[in-house]
């Protein structure tokens, strides 16, 4: 069976090569234009002239469109209906787009943005967290605050106590291939999008609205993506929409694709965060109360912002029992780029406030962190001792918990003990060079919180020559999605991979659905597409049966054979034989993800169907005269439930991990003073290259099913492993800890400059 | 990019003759000014490169001098120099990356003077002589501030001359992005004394750090530094780096090349 082997991604050999098509590779009809914004100078104020007569009149130039000349509705929000395509009098951002160029080629395009003139009456911009507060600057009335027990009961009975603050940086994207779209019209309105998105079918409808037409003239179609990490939710829209309003005001096909300072300009982030907490525990390091802030810097629109942030509060807990909590969220709006999804959504920065909390409770009692971790950790979902199931701080029950087994397990596989006496000796000596080792736990949520969204559907056909056509509504990204529920489809007929084909996602093949996002890609396409292939074996079993004299469930489908009553038939031949018998060989498959309730006002409910866990170990060292540091190793054991492609899954986990270490060391954002973002280009942003992974990287999967009934009992993979890489700031720590008496108090991103300014608070300096 | 014009003249005084123009420009491996020409942050009539000019290649030994042609790569330098000057081939081994060391050229590097380049740090901590189509021109008076130097309009560096110290060394901190310094010190000691030049730190370029040079010719030793430190008013603070953290990454710098010198 083709579950479960670690066979290689799809389309690494077209990767690799330079034959996998993108969006910008497709060949174009001719007569196709290139678009390309003229955006803001200015962070905050009143547009209250713009001269384009340069613009026109510079080479290439075919149609110069602002907000004035948009036909239909000015939005490419994903929910709030506050993001305008182009600005109309308010300027909320620098780098925001003021107006649209159509050209007839993409130099052409850029070359003329450049010419514009806009007169902004410029007010003063809302960029830092206290200004904001100031203005009453936020999305929602109010804080959304989750809370449960009695936190100042909690408090008062306490034998320690301790408060701090944290800084979290935001990250950028960094998808290898930019954001772009292609839009090809049709006749009586219809229009034709090639999208780099995450999300076909929300482009769809932005894209439906912008151009006056119902879903049904609009048909979106994404092969695969260079990358998404989130950035490609709701950031494609506006370059689809701009598209298909410019092919449909000139008749010809329109292309638009974002330089990379461009997208780094324009488009949204991740969201940084300040956790703020107040914390009650006892001699042994148990949390008893805790009182915690997160105050996020949303940027102008509302975009994703409440569900990123309702995240980060259900994983303010991460893999610890909190019987009194108080979580506060406070939704930032300001002027800035419209901070996003971003792997996680949210759940990262929850996290690694708590990790935070945890790292401080146990260096004021001079602790071994891992210890304090352990003391804190959910009961063991096995093992609860006759006792009432633990539960989330909203109401969930935890009763699949295995973060004591993981913990044990690599702290065995790693070595922990005696590497933490050597970590300890070596520091002891007291040389410039000061290591850290800490292992942390990561306990992620999976499923959309919006409980709508968790639903997927299918699309497959099985042709007279035994060849199968998988469609189904969730987007590659490099991630191996497709991979993944192509070997459940060949499962499902026992086919070899060769036998099926994978497609297009296509919003005219399988409509309505999600975005691939929430690490939700295998869980609900997976199962959509076995309901689709089980719908056209049984209507197979069914006839053979028939034709057989025997039981439906004695037809096998095993190694591209197909065995029945003694017969046993080549799967193209039963392919055939089912067609000639008139019985159809195509069907549709949904899913949709049993047993969740949530309600977001109150914070109470089960939002997730189960957990995924993963354990990481991570060893750094630290010049600490100089503040640089690198990672020496990393043992990590991650949570794939029984994985449906361990090759592919390892891989998510050693991306994850590392791209969670860049954001949290040396993926830095800069905003001048002005609202300028001054990272926006790999010569200023520095994320993690090759080079910088550990020398000794270990990685294994967990091995074990999901309890939930999933595919084929796998869990989901997609972001989990990206929180892994809070064990390599917290090791930073640790080492920075060995410096003096005082807590280190590292924020993040922890740059050489970082480090060596904790190094300074260690010392007391 | 701008139109322009390109030549490639064979000897020094042809290119002399081609940057005559009013807006010619001189090109070297192109590694600043290509990019500089893209982004049309620089318009000039008529590129003339010297990258094929004989004369001005090579790496030599003469006398107690290792003398470098204008137009010698990063990695020839670092190749061909290492047994003459270790300290300044290894230098031009850690300039950039690959691509930079294979086609940007010493005199290209310090005809720029930027403020975070590596080989205006060795030429100053040498006390090297910038031998140009007209005159000879010592480091001290060559560098003028950043991105500004003693050069004419016109004016081709030729070769540079690089007295062979006792020992000598470079220590950088990379800006992790670009891998230009965020600060960088070449330390030389010669028999009468140590040169100390310090690379991306400052605003007004490459500079010669007088107190260190005073404590380390009497005492060629990382400890000889101690207590010693630079003023952080004209360090550069931008988003890699604060002045403040610049100023403290210069003494560590510095004790570090001390300690590495060989």
């Amino acid at each position: 069976m083709s579950v479960a082997q670690p066979l290689p991604h799809d389309a690494a050999r077209l990767h690799v090569t330079g034959a996998a098509r993108y969006v910008d590779d497709i060949p174009t009809p001719r007569g196709t234009l290139h678009l390309a914004f003229g955006t803001s100078p200015a962070a905050a104020g009143t547009l209250t002239a713009l001269d384009l007569d340069a613009v026109r009149e510079s080479p290439g130039v075919v149609a110069v469109m602002t907000a004035a000349d948009l036909p239909f509705d000015n939005d490419v929000s994903p929910s709030n209906h506050d993001e305008p395509l182009l600005a109309t009098d308010a300027v909320h951002y620098l780098g925001q787009p003021l107006f649209l160029v159509v050209a007839t080629s993409h130099g052409a395009a850029r070359r003329a943005a450049r010419l514009g003139r806009a007169t902004i009456e410029k007010s003063t911009p809302i960029l830092t967290i206290a200004q904001a507060e100031a203005a009453d600057s936020r999305f929602e009335d109010g804080p959304r605050v989750y809370a449960r027990g009695d936190v100042d009961a909690g408090f008062a009975d306490a034998p320690h106590r301790l408060s701090g603050v944290m800084e979290i940086g935001g990250q950028e994207h960094f998808y290898l291939e930019g954001q772009a779209a292609l839009a090809l019209p049709g006749d009586n309105g219809d229009m034709h999008v090639h999208s780099s998105t995450q999300h076909p079918s929300e482009i769809q409808h932005k894209v439906a609205e912008a151009i006056g037409q119902h879903m049904h003239a609009v048909r979106v179609e994404t092969r695969r993506m260079g990358g998404g990490f989130g950035g490609k939710e709701s950031q494609g829209n506006a370059l689809a929409v701009a598209c298909a309003i410019a092919a449909r005001a000139t008749g010809r096909p329109c292309k638009m694709r974002y330089d990379r300072d461009d997208d780094m300009i324009i488009t949204g982030k991740r969201h940084d965060f300040r956790i703020t907490y107040d914390v009650a525990y006892d001699d042994a390091g148990r949390i008893l109360a805790l009182d915690v802030r997160h105050d996020t810097r949303c940027g102008w629109a509302m975009d994703l912002s409440l569900p990123v942030a309702d995240r980060a509060m259900l994983h303010a807990d991460n893999a610890y029992h909190l019987p009194a909590v108080r979580i506060t969220s406070h939704r930032w709006k300001t002027n800035h780029q419209s901070a996003t999804a971003f792997r996680g959504f949210g759940g990262p920065q929850g996290m690694l406030g708590m990790e935070r909390i945890v790292d401080h409770v146990a260096h004021a009692l001079r602790a071994d962190p891992t210890a304090v971790r352990r003391a804190n950790f959910y009961a063991s979902g096995g093992d609860i001792s006759g006792q009432k199931i633990q539960t989330t701080p909203y109401g969930q029950e935890v009763d699949d918990f295995i973060g004591h087994e993981m913990l044990a397990r690599l702290e065995e596989t790693a070595d922990y003990a005696a590497r933490r006496a050597a970590v300890d000796e070596w520091n002891a000596r007291g040389g410039v060079i000061r290591k850290g080792l800490a292992l942390t736990p990561v306990k992620f949520g999976i499923s959309f919180t919006l409980t709508h969204l968790n639903q997927a559907g299918a699309l497959v056909h099985v042709y007279a020559d035994g060849s199968i056509h998988l469609n189904h509504g969730g987007t590659e990204m490099g991630q191996g999605l497709f991979q993944k529920v192509a070997q459940v489809a060949a499962s499902r007929f026992g086919v070899p991979m060769e036998a099926v084909r994978i497609t297009a996602t296509d919003t005219a093949k399988v409509p309505n659905t999600s975005a691939t996002a929430a690490s939700s890609g295998s869980d609900l396409n997976g199962m959509a597409v076995r309901n689709a292939c089980d719908t056209i074996r049984e209507r197979i079993e069914l006839h053979l049966a028939q034709l057989h004299q025997c039981r439906p469930a004695d037809v096998v489908f095993k190694n591209g054979r197909v065995t029945a009553g003694g017969a046993d038939y080549s799967f193209a031949e039963v392919a055939a034989l089912a067609h000639q018998a008139r019985i159809s060989l195509s069907s549709t498959g949904f899913y949709k993800t049993p047993e969740i309730s949530w309600d977001r006002i109150k914070g109470h409910g089960r939002p997730f169907f189960y957990f995924a866990y993963g354990v990481a170990a991570v060893e750094v060292a630290v010049d600490t005269l100089t503040g640089e540091n690198r990672m020496l190793r990393a043992d990590i054991l991650h949570d794939a439930g029984a994985s449906l492609n361990p090759a592919l899954d390892i891989g998510q986990v050693e991306g994850g991990f590392i791209q969670g270490a860049g954001w949290l060391t040396t993926e830095e954002l800069v905003w001048n003073d002005k609202g300028a973002l001054r990272t926006h280009a790999p010569s200023t942003y520095k994320i993690p290259a090759c080079g910088d992974r550990p020398e000794v990287f270990n990685v294994a999967l967990w091995d074990g099913e999901n309890r939930a009934d999933t595919i084929y009992k796998s869990k989901a993979v997609g972001e989990p492993p990206l929180m892994l890489g809070i064990a390599t700031l917290m090791a930073l720590s640790d080492a920075v800890a060995s410096c003096g008496e005082a807590y280190p108090d590292l924020h993040a991103p922890a740059t050489a400059e970082q480090v060596l300014a904790a190094i300074h608070r260690a010392r007391g300096a | 990019m701008y139109n322009f014009d390109f030549v490639k003249p064979a000897t020094v005084d042809e290119a002399v003759k081609a940057l005559a123009d009013d807006e010619a420009q001189a090109l070297g491996g192109g590694q600043t000014l290509i990019p500089t020409l893209k982004q049309r942050l620089a318009s000039p009539s008529k590129l003339v490169s010297l990258t094929g000019i004989a004369e001005m290649k090579g790496v030599s030994k003469q006398g107690d001098a290792v003398v470098i042609g204008g137009g010698t790569t990063h990695r020839t330098v670092a190749e061909e120099a290492a047994s003459a000057y270790p300290g300044l081939a290894d230098l031009a081994s850690r300039i950039g990356d690959p691509a930079v060391r294979n086609r940007g050229t010493i005199g290209g590097s310090l005809a720029n003077n930027d403020p975070s380049a590596c080989y205006p740090a060795a030429a100053l901590g040498s006390g090297a002589t910038i031998v140009t189509n007209s005159r000879e021109i010592a480091a001290d008076d060559y560098f003028q501030g950043m991105f500004t130097t003693a050069l004419e309009e016109g004016e081709i560096i030729t070769e540079v001359r690089f007295p062979i110290p006792q020992k000598s060394a470079y220590a950088k901190i990379a800006q992790p992005a670009s891998r230009f310094p965020l600060v960088a010190v070449f330390v030389a000691q010669y028999g009468d004394g140590v040169r100390v030049a310090v690379t991306g730190a400052s605003n007004n370029g490459v500079f010669r750090w007088s107190e260190a040079e005073a404590a380390l010719s009497g005492n060629f030793a990382a400890d000889a530094l101690d207590g010693l430190t630079v003023a952080s008013d004209d360090m550069i603070g931008d988003l890699h780096g604060t002045a403040a953290y610049r100023s403290h990454l210069v003494g560590v710098m510095a004790k570090r090349a001390v300690a590495a010198a060989s």
